[in-house]
């Protein structure tokens, strides 16, 4: 449960973070070509809006601005109900479960207050897993962002095949993470992998992808870069193709290189695009699980703060306050790191 | 942004208020009150009727669902009033436990439930299993043909928690192809030392195959690694745990399990599965492992498909101790506390039905697994794989677990870590082993002692 509340609790940082409010993960994504116009910009319509809203929250309350309150209501009520019951409700069941020490199943558990964090912060667990989790997190939004803005290079391009090519990067966004794991989990096994038998057809022997901890964490990062490639080059591919025109002829015309082009107008012009993906590929790599769980069963070396949660509750452990607590560190992580995107990096996206 | 943004508080804050409502409504654990001990008054069995339908959680050991659903079938021929539904709980016994484990938030829990030996403990402990010994003797079962040292495995607190099911000890599987090509006897070798004379030869013989790798390889360490290097450890006299003593860091167990790097690293002839040992072997890449039984069947049918011959023996003594060396293991049935009397008496009739002397020499024919009933007509699933004979025999030489192994809740999984620091990073086994103990003896100290009875 407290996995699911886990999750359910990124949700909840989401749906708030974001605006969105249709709550889960799906919501949050916008399909391809959402891209730049995403809900990132400023609505223009701001101030008209905030009109009205005042005079519905003065002294009067006319009989429209009643009729409007009821409308607003029966559209809204629905939602927050949901959100309510499905986000909230398990994220503060979770928080309260934090401060149990509670064998999962069990139907009693005993009162610990702050003792699954102290434990947690305490123990060698918090270094390890924080370390694991800031590499893969750093590695994997890294490398798909920088990876996916080349691949978008490439596929802006006017060439033949073009719209098989497209296609082609974004599958594998679209495929289940479970089957993309296991999938290449028969690409890795130093037995009878594929990679194996190449590298033997260099006389060379496969390295211990599985069981060595570093090469396990390798492992799912390029899994999970090459599944989430896609996403990235996509939006980034919107972003491009609404580059305006004439400003990149003026640069040319001015003597600007193709590189300096690049660098002076399409990377800043693109700059909403990169937040706008940074954000939400930060907090889906943050709450990476499918591809960890099925290619690394035991989490040696690749228990991130969503894995080790799971781990101590679900695996073997059965710990699940102190998973609880984990899942809480990992809500206030991404809430922080969210605000400070919102905040800080945000002051530094230019919008045309 | 400002106009979105106060919407958003607001939906926000309106979640806040609701969601601290429908809070008090949630149904997690009670934290006050005792330990919900298994004071509850006794049943009296004669007076409840069996329930018309329960449910049956498995994960297929030993890839069983044909015959468990054409047991099942056989039960309600046999019983046509109470009907019975297999439920695919997951891959293995860990998914099982976790479904049932967060069944026990609702009110829907599974009737019967395959318990892995690391798992039924832990129910026991934390009281989402009724002892089996009266609802048995109620359905007239005598359980005095169980093979008592598969059902004593169930012991605790003066009774039984689980009847013995899908039982197992490990074997040692070996290509009779590469044994023959190296020129060493065709049989599982005696002990680990004559093992280590063979290896080189064997992996010398056979290293011109494509693909070849190793003379043996260690099961992967996600599939309980801390269950089969118990053979090698208690073969040098060492152990996990003597009882609830930790042992993990004597003398004795890091020899042997300084032995065990050694073959890896130093010696080189053998090597750690990535994902199962077995299908190393059939693929031709490792001339022998050491799995459980539960494989047998599986694995000859796979080597025959594809014209390879594979041998078993017993598991190869150390220079300490020869025999008993090989582990139980497997998993029982265990009855969900959290239903009604009528279920667990249906229940009851249902694992009994599924473990009697008839129906537990088909789930051995069919998966490779140990009958539990000494009554059990074993001479044709013999006579159709003749392999099944040597695990019958070296169940006679048995030992039961470690106890750090199987009561400790996620000692397993600190010992396939270890494993992997060992085995696959060349870690100082001291050192490591040192840390595994540490960690044991919290395991224990926290989680275990405060709830063992009496």
């Amino acid at each position: 449960m407290s996995w699911l509340d886990a999750s359910s609790a990124h949700a909840a940082t989401e749906a708030m973070d974001e605006g969105d409010d249709g709550g889960p993960d799906q919501g949050a994504r916008p399909g391809p070509g959402a891209g730049r116009r995403g809900r990132m910009k400023p609505p223009k319509s701001g101030a008209a809006r905030n009109g009205s809203r005042r005079r519905t929250a003065g002294k009067y309350w006319t009989p429209r601005a009643k009729r409007e309150a009821w409308v607003f209501l029966a559209l809204a009520l629905p939602n927050i109900v949901l959100i309510a019951f499905f986000t909230y409700r398990p994220l503060f069941a979770n928080m309260y479960y934090s401060t149990l020490d509670w064998t999962l199943g069990s139907s009693v558990a005993t009162a610990v207050g702050w003792g699954n964090y102290v434990e947690f912060f305490t123990s060698s667990d918090a270094s390890t897993v924080l370390g694991i989790t800031a590499i893969f997190t750093i590695a994997t939004v890294g490398g798909a962002m920088f990876l996916g803005l080349l691949v978008a290079i490439a596929l802006n391009a006017k060439v033949k095949g073009q719209g098989f090519a497209r296609s082609a990067v974004f599958a594998p966004y679209v495929l289940s993470g479970v089957g993309v794991g296991l999938v290449w989990l028969f690409i890795f096994d130093p037995v009878y992998g594929v990679l194996s038998w190449i590298l033997r057809g260099f006389g060379a022997s496969s390295p211990q992808w599985i069981n060595d901890p570093k090469l396990a964490l390798v492992m799912v990062i390029i899994v999970y870069v090459w599944k989430n490639l896609g996403y990235c080059a996509v939006i980034y591919l919107a972003g491009l193709q609404s580059m305006p025109k004439d400003l990149m002829e003026a640069a040319s015309l001015d003597g600007a290189g193709s590189f300096r082009r690049f660098m002076s107008i399409t990377l800043p012009l693109l700059s909403p695009t990169t937040f706008f993906i940074l954000i939400t590929s930060l907090l889906s790599s943050l709450q990476a699980f499918d591809i960890i769980r099925i290619m690394t069963r035991t989490g040696n070396g690749t228990n991130t703060l969503i894995f080790e949660s799971y781990l101590q509750a679900f695996s073997t452990y059965n710990r699940a306050g102190y998973s609880a607590a984990i899942s809480v560190v990992l809500f206030v992580l991404l809430l922080l790191l969210t605000g400070a995107q919102l905040r800080f990096v945000e002051r530094k996206v230019h919008y045309s | 942004m400002s106009a979105q943004f106060d919407r958003r508080r607001f939906m926000a804050l309106s979640g806040l208020g609701l969601g601290a409502t429908a809070l008090a409504a949630c149904s997690g654990p009670s934290t006050s009150g005792g330990s919900g001990a298994t004071a509850a008054a006794a049943t009296d069995w004669s007076k409840v009727k069996p329930a018309a339908k329960i449910s049956f959680m498995s994960s297929h050991p030993g890839t069983s669902q044909p015959i468990e659903q054409t047991l099942i079938d056989a039960f309600q021929s046999a019983n046509p009033d109470i009907k019975v539904d297999l439920i695919t709980g997951g891959s293995n016994y860990e998914e099982v436990a976790q479904k049932f484990q967060t069944a026990q938030a609702g009110n829907n829990v599974p009737d019967v439930v395959v318990a892995s030996d690391v798992w039924w403990f832990r129910y026991s402990l934390s009281s989402t299993i009724v002892p089996v010994d009266e609802i048995l003797k109620a359905v007239n079962d005598k359980t005095s043909d169980y093979n008592t040292t598969l059902y004593d495995d169930y012991k605790y607190d003066n009774a039984h928690w689980a009847v013995p099911y899908a039982r197992s000890t490990p074997l040692f599987y070996y290509n009779k192809d590469h044994f023959k090509a190296a020129g060493v006897p065709d049989r599982a070798p005696k002990s680990w030392e004559e093992f280590a004379q063979w290896a080189p030869k064997i992996k010398a013989a056979n290293a011109g195959q494509p693909g070849y790798a190793n003379a043996y390889q260690y099961p992967a360490l996600a599939g309980y690694a801390g269950w089969t290097l118990q053979n090698v450890l208690w073969g040098y006299g060492g152990g996990w745990s003597k009882e609830w003593d930790i042992t993990a860091d004597s003398d004795a167990t890091v020899k042997a399990l300084q032995w065990v790097q050694d073959t890896i690293v130093k010696d080189g002839w053998a090597g750690v599965s990535s994902k199962d040992a077995v299908s190393d072997m059939t693929a031709g890449a490792v001339s022998s492992t050491v799995s459980s039984t539960g494989d047998l069947v599986g694995t000859i049918k796979a080597a025959k498909a594809k014209n390879m011959n594979i041998g078993v023996g017993f598991l190869p003594g150390g220079p300490v101790s020869t025999s008993p060396v090989c582990p139980t293991g497997g998993a029982g049935l265990v009855i969900a506390k959290k239903t009604s009397p009528e279920r667990q008496l249906a229940s009851a009739m249902f694992v009994s039905f599924m473990t009697n002397a008839a129906n537990t020499a088909q789930f051995s024919a069919a998966t490779g697994y140990m009958p539990v009933r000494t009554t059990a007509d074993m001479s044709s699933v013999i006579s159709k794989t003749p392999e099944i004979q040597v695990a019958l025999d070296q169940l006679k030489v048995t030992k039961s677990q470690d106890y750090a192994r199987v009561f400790l809740p996620g000692a397993d999984q600190e010992m396939a870590k270890a494993a992997a620091k060992f085995m696959n990073e060349k870690a100082d086994v001291k050192a490591t082993m040192t840390a595994l103990s540490a960690t044991l003896e919290g395991i224990y100290n926290k989680d275990v002692k405060p709830k063992l009875k009496s």
